[in-house]
């Protein structure tokens, strides 16, 4: 009995009590960055050594933030097919390289290279002092582009050599 | 003091081997990496990274960066002595002038802090400055709502900071989106 009316009483007490005021701190991940970090998009590996996928390493572990993005290219059309990245760091460095691999997917390779820190930072509402983490993201395509394209030209330049033979 | 030489001589002895590949070779990043280490503050995430294609940020990427960089003397990399020395003077001079800017430019919302070794100028409505230390790359990093993010590095021959993709001097670049946010010019070198 005695314990059937506390939990009443506990019952109608968790009930009743007022929802206090959010107290509003000043510095606030926002939403997207939040997403970001709790549902990554695209965290993984591939292999390296695939003549189709590019990787991009950039960063620091003493700075703080290293980020490593792959990109698997379609060998016909040149495009983007997938994405992948890893990424040491802040929230903030997780949600860049995140949104970094959504918006490379299905794009050629040219194209990624104009998608500039800027986009990502306000994608993401970064606060000034964390804009440096989207500049990273920036890099890490570029890297990722860089070796893709490193990695044809060396597959053509080999297979010419073999049609020549 | 007398130790750090024959270091500093083999650092400037591998930076100034032509890279084999467009891309850093494994040995000399790794190297690099070893050394630059033993410069800097054993504060290092255990965390090491071994992959052979290592891009720092730092100045052991400069052979690489497709953007063209600013020429800069790499022959003395930076001691850490060194470049607090430098790094505290420039925020400290910058903190000092900017607090004089702010009596002139009566901006609502303008203020000046330096903390934990973060110097940020808030400019009310027209945004926020952020500039600190990145001891690991020696380079004093900055936040700009005009720029962005801008990485500087000390340059001996001109004696100044210099971003080495976009060859902006710091001292510059500040006195420029001043003017142009607050309307009013001021001199920082």
């Amino acid at each position: 009995m005695l314990r059937l009316v506390a939990s009443r009483l506990l019952g109608t007490a968790s009930r009743e009590v007022p929802s206090r005021p959010l107290q509003i701190l000043p510095r606030l991940y926002h939403e997207n960055v939040i997403d970001h970090y709790n549902n990554p998009r695209n965290v993984g590996s591939f292999d390296k050594n695939d003549p189709n996928v590019g990787t991009g390493l950039v960063g620091a572990p003493a700075c703080g933030d290293v980020m490593k993005l792959q990109i698997k290219i379609d060998e016909e059309s040149g495009k983007i097919v997938d994405a992948c990245f890893k990424t040491f760091g802040c929230g903030s460095a997780i949600a860049s390289s995140s949104v970094a691999t959504e918006w490379v997917k299905g794009k050629s390779m040219d194209e990624v290279l104009t998608i500039k820190n800027t986009e990502i930072a306000k994608h993401l509402s970064l606060p000034p002092v964390k804009l440096h983490c989207s500049m990273l993201a920036e890099d890490a395509i570029k890297a990722a582009v860089k070796d893709a394209e490193a990695k044809r030209a060396k597959m053509n330049g080999s297979s010419k050599a073999a049609d020549v033979n | 003091m007398a130790s750090r030489l024959p270091l500093l001589g083999r650092i400037s002895k591998l930076l100034k081997a032509p890279p084999s590949t467009p891309l850093c070779s494994s040995r000399h990043s790794l190297a690099l990496c070893f050394l630059l280490r033993k410069i800097s503050t054993p504060n290092v995430s255990p965390w090491t990274f071994a992959s052979p294609r290592s891009f720092c940020s730092g100045p052991l990427n400069l052979p690489q960066d497709s953007q063209g960089p600013a020429a800069i003397d790499y022959r003395s990399v930076l001691s850490e002595d060194e470049f607090h020395r430098l790094a505290n003077s420039t925020i400290h001079d910058l903190q000092e002038k900017l607090e004089e800017y702010g009596d002139v430019v009566e901006l609502d919302g303008f203020d000046v802090d330096y903390g934990n070794e973060v110097l940020t100028l808030k400019l009310g409505t027209l945004g926020t400055y952020v500039m600190n230390k990145q001891t690991p790359n020696r380079q004093i990093w900055l936040s700009s709502p005009i720029s962005g993010p801008s990485r500087f590095d000390w340059d001996h021959n001109v004696r100044a900071w210099v971003y080495r993709r976009t060859k902006a001097n710091l001292s510059k670049l500040l006195e420029s989106e001043l003017e142009q946010l607050c309307g009013k010019p001021v001199n920082l070198s």
